[in-house]
């Protein structure tokens, strides 16, 4: 599903964010990510996300070398990937059924069908019920499901998040965490940078170890 | 947001990039880059509606800058008129010698037109002359003091062509004839009138040029804190697949807006000025005993006015959030 080859990513020629960064993710994984602030999990993920291009080596990603993308092609790489971010950046002038029936809404997709798979993310995430608030007017925890069913109201083969519990307490961060490991056993790949190191440790999946840009432990959690 | 109605029937899409990716485009794929335009049309009308004082500021800015060129276009459009009027009445003057009798100057007149390129002639005679020159000036009592008349006769002709050469021409073909003292004719005046409506034509078209460019500069400004007020939204989009030309769409939407609300206000603006000029043009025109009235846009021109000035707030907005989107990128 995803391959690095040697890659490397230097922003303005000299700080070095990644370096020599090889791994293989299979479809149907699912791994984390992990490391300090700054050791390159948001790089790595930018770089699967095609918003940044390797300084050096290869992104291989179902099959496409993303530098040999050609610009106009990156709007339609992008929609076969859901993506989880931090701050979920929900938009707040608008309801939950909107926020999560954007990506659709970018593909076209006929609104009565659209409403059917926005229904069927709420449901997976526990909000059907709270269709018509604002996002304003969730819990943290609650718009963080709701970045999650926007991510995969498209049914991606591919879901990345970026550090999706970084703000919610142990017992929200386990219910996100249970909600990915739900998807990713109906097949889709699963890759989260976390350093939410006590609960990758729990969970008993793959984990890829960065420092310094550089990938120093690919393995189960110890 | 209060509205209730689904959000989806509010906001749909669809990107398809025809041309070069027909594979891409699945069954009812225009239908949904249809429905996508209908919604941004709506939605965009929708955001201006919304903040209609600042709305109708730019619109007002996008109409003066309008009104100017038009406002010129139309004083041409009215002294072309005038042109053709005087063109019809432009005459030559054919004053017989001092010593012609009433008899001899009827045959002259007879052989004046004869002439190849005289159309018509009016003989007017000595008596009829000083008749004429007693009532318009109102010089009675200077005049009757003189023992003899002293106008000659004259015939006024009429070319056939009235083309400033061929008047000319035949002015001294007519210079040549027995009895003849002198032919007067007034092309000078003509022949400046043209060059002064030749030049307001360049003076309108630069105009045009510049406000048109002050148009695209007005929309542009806007449409660029329209994009930057929604910088999140179209960091969100972008990172979930939407493509330029979807992120574009409102956008420009609200630039042909703004350009068509511009075009309205000119047009209401301009129609209000000509009643209000009216009456004084009216008068003025009365006082030189000529029937002028101030001209107004017809439906064809006002409809080209407000399709120009929808495409210029279009390409105003595809002109800012071309060079704003290139700086939005998703961190």
């Amino acid at each position: 599903m995803i391959a690095f080859e040697h890659v490397g990513k230097r922003y303005g020629g000299r700080f070095e964010a990644l370096a020599d960064i090889n791994f293989r993710v299979e479809r149907g994984e699912m791994l984390f990510l992990t490391g300090h602030s700054g050791a390159g999990k948001s790089s790595l993920l930018r770089l699967v996300m095609r918003l940044e291009r390797p300084s050096r080596g290869r992104v291989l990603v179902a099959g496409h070398d993303l530098d040999r993308l050609h610009i106009s092609q990156v709007p339609y790489y992008r929609r076969q990937i859901g993506v989880v971010f931090q701050d979920h950046q929900l938009l707040f002038d608008r309801d939950i059924f909107a926020n999560v029936a954007l990506p659709l809404t970018i593909q076209g997709v006929e609104p009565a069908d659209a409403a059917r798979r926005v229904r069927a993310a709420l449901d997976k995430v526990g909000l059907l019920h709270r269709e018509r608030a604002l996002p304003i007017e969730l819990s943290t925890g609650e718009q963080q499901r709701v970045g999650i069913a926007r991510a995969v109201v498209n049914k991606p083969a591919l879901l990345l998040a970026d550090e999706p519990t970084g703000n919610l307490d142990p017992q929200l961060s386990a219910d996100i965490m249970r909600l990915f490991e739900d998807f990713n056993r109906i097949g889709t790949t699963v890759m989260v940078a976390s350093h939410d190191l006590a609960l990758i440790a729990r969970l008993r999946h793959r984990v890829l170890k960065l420092r310094d840009g550089r990938l120093i432990g690919d393995g189960e959690a110890a | 947001m209060s509205k209730r109605q689904s959000p989806v029937e509010e906001r749909r899409g669809e990107e398809r990039r025809g041309a070069q990716k027909p594979q891409r485009r699945a069954a009812g794929g225009g239908r949904a880059w249809m429905r996508h335009h209908r919604a941004m049309m709506g939605d965009s009308a929708l955001r201006l509606v919304k903040r209609p004082i600042a709305t109708l500021l730019t619109m007002l800015a996008i109409a003066i800058a309008l009104i100017l060129p038009a406002g010129l276009w139309l004083a041409l459009d009215s002294a072309r008129l005038l042109d053709a009027e005087l063109d019809e009445s432009a005459t030559l003057t054919v004053y017989f010698d001092a010593d012609v009798d009433e008899s001899e100057a009827m045959d002259l007149a007879a052989e004046v037109g004869g002439q190849p390129g005289v159309a018509g002639t009016r003989l007017v005679t000595a008596a009829e002359g000083l008749a004429d020159f007693q009532q318009t000036l109102g010089v009675d009592d200077a005049l009757s003091q003189l023992d003899a008349n002293p106008l000659p006769a004259s015939v006024v002709v009429t070319p056939a062509d009235t083309d400033p050469a061929g008047v000319q021409s035949l002015s001294q073909q007519l210079q040549t004839l027995d009895g003849v003292d002198e032919v007067r004719l007034d092309l000078a005046w003509l022949d400046r009138l043209q060059q002064l409506a030749a030049l307001g034509q360049r003076v309108a078209l630069a105009l045009a040029l510049l406000f048109g460019l002050g148009v695209l500069l007005v929309v542009g400004n806007t449409i660029r804190l329209a994009v930057e007020s929604r910088r999140q939204e179209i960091e969100v989009v972008t990172l979930i697949g939407a493509t330029h030309a979807f992120v574009r769409r409102p956008f420009l939407y609200s630039g042909a807006w703004y350009g068509l609300g511009g075009g309205v206000l000119a047009l209401v603006i301009l129609l209000l000025g000509g009643n209000w000029l009216a009456s004084p043009v009216a008068a003025l025109a009365q006082s030189y005993g000529a029937h002028f009235a101030l001209p107004s846009l017809g439906g064809s021109h006002s409809a080209l006015l407000l399709l120009f000035s929808t495409l210029l707030g279009w390409l105003g907005a595809w002109l800012a959030v071309g060079r704003h989107l290139a700086d939005i990128k998703p961190r």
